[in-house]
Order: C-alpha cells, then structure tokens, then sequence
C-alpha cells in the first residue's frame, strides 16, 4: 500500500499554491504565445551584467571547461534578463518574451521582496511605452479573469471594462504633495520644497515638522523618499495606476523625452500600492547607452564596489537592433511572483513562494 | 552604530524626540538609488500608529530597554495580565496591544516582558511553543485534493494548518511568529 505522501513530520509546504503558480505560468504562456510572441529562455549566470548602482549582484566563480582547469572566471546572477533579451533582439528575433529567475542580493524582508524571483520580461518591435501600457493593461486584465485565477478573498475584480489611470510622477507629485519637480530640479530646492509644502505632518501630531530629508545627499533620494512616504502607499487602489515618465537619471535604459530630456520614457504599474512592472521605450543608442554605463561604473567605483566590463556585443546588438525598429522598441519586466500576490489576494510575497528565502534561512 | 538598516520588528528607537516600538520591518528597494525600510510604529507614549519609510544606512537610536523575564496569568476578555518573575508585580496589557500574540498565551506561558521607562510596552513570545490540538477533523490518506493539509484548533482556540495525519488529543509545535506548524512535541 503506498505510503501517506504527506507524512512529513516537518513542515506543512502549501499544495494548493502550487497548483495555482502551476496555472498562473500556464495562463501567462497561452497569452504571450497568443500573441505570436517567442519564448525564449536566458541564462542566469553570464560573465558581464548591468552596472545598475541600486543593485548588488551575486557573485561566483567559473573553474573553467572540461572539468575546471583551475581558470578563475568572474561570473555573477543576473538581476534582469534584459541584456541577453536585447541581444536576441538585435539578431532579428522580432516580439520575444521570457519567464526568467533573477536574482538581487540583500533584497528580502517584510514581504515585499525575495532574493531570488520571477521575472516576466517581454518586448515589441515598433512600438513606444504608450503601446506597452496598453498591452500590460490588456495582459493583467485578462489573467484576472482566468478561471481558477479570480475569486480569491481578498482579490479585486480587475478584469472590469474601465480604463486604468494613468498619470505622470509629476503630476503625482502635485497632486499629492504640491510640489512641481519640473521647478524643483536641484536637491537643495526639492528639500526646501518640501518643508515649504507641510507634507511632513504625521497625522495627529500636528505642529510637529516630521519631515526629515536632511540625510539625503541627492535629489533622486529626496525624491524617492517623499514619494515612498507621501505617494506610493496610496497608488492603485480605487483602480490601478500607470506611473509615466520619470526622471532619466532614473532610467538608464530608456529613451528620454524628446520634449524634455530630464524626464524619460519609463512606466511603472501599482495596484494596491504594489510596484508590479518597469517598462520603456527602449534606448537603442549605443553611444548614449556606453555613457550611461560609465557613469554607472564611476558611482559603484566611488561607492568601493565591483565595476563590470561594459558588455561590447550588448552595445552592438543596440546598434542593430536600431536599424531594425524605426519607431523604436518598448520593454516591460514585471515581477511575476508579485502580480500573482495581487491576484490571489496575498499580502507577502512570502506568500506565494514554496521556498521563500526567509523560510531556507530563519525559519 | 546602528542605522535603519537594522530596524527590525519589536525593536524600539527614537525618533523625531518621541519613543516608538516597531510593529513591522519592510526593506524597499525601488531599483534605481537608495534602499528603504518602511516601518510601521506606535508611538509609546499616545499609542498612535504611523507609518515611516527610512532611507537605508541613516543613524538611528534605539531606544533603552529592558527585558524581564514573566508570566502570563489570566485574562477578562480585554486585559491580559502578566506578573513578572522577581517582583512578582502584576501587570495588564490591553488585546487589541498584543495582536497575535494573544492565540498563543495559556495560563503560566514564559514570556520576556520589555520595558521602556519602567513601563512595559510588548511582550515576546518564545518562537516555538508546544500546544495540544483539541479538535481537528480526521485525516484521509492520500487525500491530495485539500492540498495535504487541514485545520486544527489547539487549546488555547487558535487555527493551525497541520498534515493530515496529526490527530485530536496529540501535541505538536507552532511557529509563534508566522502561525504555521513546526512539528510533532513530545
């Protein structure tokens, strides 16, 4: 008589979680197949990646072929599949898509990041990042209304006919804290900014300035910290929220806006005040691109962290992959772990991991 | 030094001149700039709850605590009361303060007690306590159509999921902190 499987006299591992991650992978290829997009698969260890100072890579050692001959090899985890996306783009694979382990180090603790998660990266030839809003609009909103996907307590129903919202950080920015960044664009002016605009009150301790941005040394820091503290907690939730146009300092891989080159062509989706994707018009400018990189390199060399050889053939597939899209190409990576989270209601993504990182360590 | 990096649940810090115990810990990163921990606190002298997002690696104060050692007695529906170990001095906490920790006290449970100012402000439960599971629904072998698992209720009322094959009347182990089940007791 075959044994009870389930007699493990450890831990108590969720089935039913995975049954539905097993859908929801599912439902995510029939749409992207459906669309005639290819999927392809990217490796997570390569030899040069993104020199992303927000980042900090995994780092290990290759010994080398047949066997390891005693060759040192840095190698490191991807934190995005993007780079090997782009070069396939650039061999001409047209509308591609991938489901990719990406891995960030440090990054877990609260329920809002794992180490190691799911990326859902998809680009398309000829189009800008007004294209991929629609599309990233059209994708969730049918996912919601899977069969096995919908109904979950604590889920909303989003797969409804209305039209999302979409607003440019500026706009949020006045909206919500008063302030115009377009006339705030040095630091010491955004800090004086917002004291000027009392946002600091922490309701019911009125007359106090909780404000404190003295700490932060650069405009991008003061301005994540008032949008993480003012904004972000109430995005998406009347109805989710497309967040257009940042700032292109914040962007190093998109396109900045004709009309104004301080800001870039970069989305970001929230529902329920959750972050779901990052999204551009692609920049297929190598030369820009190589200087981008660079400065990237200086603030990590400056920070006393590892800088990464800049990634040649990366460059040159931005070059082709220029002459083949006149109107340019739009990108979008979402975290597929955290849509799901969404989807089904969970408040963690804790929740909707087998094997959460927190769980292999502390727990 | 320690900086809000570190800023973990049931910890305490100063901040902005008042005294705050954190209720949760939340490490943020938007992927361009600084990290953040977002936390959520309570103010410990008017109770208030708010929520603060810290910018990684800024210096933070913690506040001065002490741990004492004490035991749950009884409660009356709201008030928990606690008596600590050397004074044997008496003690209540209201249950909307204690959260979840409330489905796991028993009569005589060992809890450390801290105390800012003389004044006790959370309790910690041990992480891992032995409970009795009073009534659960019996387990079908192979029975993977439920997902493995099932419901039970322990003794002091609280919903555990366990494996199928743990019975009514046997003693397992619960996480405190996260609620799941760690195991059969002895």
């Amino acid at each position: 008589m075959g044994g009870d499987r389930s007699s493990n006299s450890g831990r108590v591992y969720d089935r039913e979680l995975a049954q539905v991650k097993s859908l929801y992978f599912r439902k995510i290829r029939e749409f992207f197949d459906g669309r005639g997009f290819l999927e392809v698969e990217v490796p997570c260890m390569t030899p040069a990646v993104d020199p992303e100072p927000a980042m900090h890579h995994f780092e290990t050692v290759f010994d080398g072929m047949y066997g390891g001959k005693g060759e040192r090899i840095p190698m490191y985890l991807v934190t995005s599949p993007e780079f090997q996306m782009k070069k396939l783009l650039g061999s001409g694979f047209g509308n591609i898509y991938t489901l990719a382990r990406v891995f960030r180090n440090g990054e877990a603790g609260g329920g809002r990041h794992n180490t190691e998660f799911t990326m859902l990266e998809w680009y398309r030839m000829d189009v800008g990042y007004e294209e991929m809003m629609d599309e990233t609009e059209k994708f969730v909103k049918w996912m919601a209304g899977q069969s096995g996907l919908e109904n979950f307590p604590g889920s909303k129903n989003l797969s409804r006919d209305i039209s999302w919202d979409r607003k440019s950080l500026n706009d949020l920015f006045i909206e919500y804290c008063g302030i115009n960044l377009n006339e705030n664009r040095g630091v010491e002016q955004l800090k004086k900014a917002a004291k000027e605009a009392g946002i600091a009150k922490l309701g019911g301790l009125s007359g106090e300035n909780f404000y404190d941005t003295n700490a932060c040394e650069t405009w991008d820091d003061v301005m994540y910290k008032i949008f993480l503290n003012h904004i972000e907690p109430k995005l998406g939730f009347e109805k989710p929220v497309f967040v257009y146009n940042y700032p292109a300092s914040q962007a190093a891989l998109a396109k900045k806006c004709e009309r104004d080159p301080f800001w870039a062509e970069r989305f970001e989706l929230y529902i329920n005040g959750n972050e779901l994707c990052n999204g551009f018009s692609e920049l297929t400018d190598p030369v820009e691109q190589r200087k981008r990189f660079e400065e990237q390199n200086k603030m990590r060399a400056e920070q006393g962290r590892t800088t990464f050889p800049v990634d040649e053939e990366f460059l040159t597939s931005l070059e082709s992959l220029r002459l083949q899209c006149g109107k340019g190409c739009g990108g979008n990576a979402l975290g597929a772990d955290r849509l799901l989270k969404v989807l089904i209601g969970k408040e963690k993504i804790e929740d909707v991991m087998l094997f959460p990182i927190e769980k292999m360590l502390y727990k | 030094m320690t900086t809000t990096t570190d800023i973990r649940t049931n910890m305490s810090i100063v901040w902005n001149g008042h005294t705050w115990l954190v209720l949760m810990a939340q490490f943020v990163n938007p992927g361009k700039g600084s990290a953040f921990t977002r936390a959520k606190l309570r103010n410990l002298r008017t109770g208030q709850v708010v929520e603060n997002t810290f910018r990684s690696g800024e210096a933070v104060e913690l506040a001065e605590v002490e741990n004492k050692r004490c035991q749950y007695l009884y409660n009356d529906g709201t008030n928990y009361v606690f008596m600590g170990n050397d004074d044997y001095e008496q003690f209540s906490l209201d249950k909307d303060f204690l959260g979840d920790a409330t489905k796991y006290l028993i009569d005589g449970t060992e809890v450390y007690a801290m105390y800012i100012d003389g004044n006790p402000v959370s309790i910690q439960l041990p992480p891992k306590m032995a409970f009795k599971v009073i009534s659960t629904p019996p387990g079908v072998r192979g029975d993977t159509a439920s997902g493995g698992s099932k419901e039970a209720t322990i003794e002091t009322g609280a919903v555990v999921k366990v494996p199928l094959f743990i019975e009514e009347g046997e003693t397992i182990r619960v996480n405190t902190e996260t609620g799941a089940y760690d195991g059969k007791a002895n």
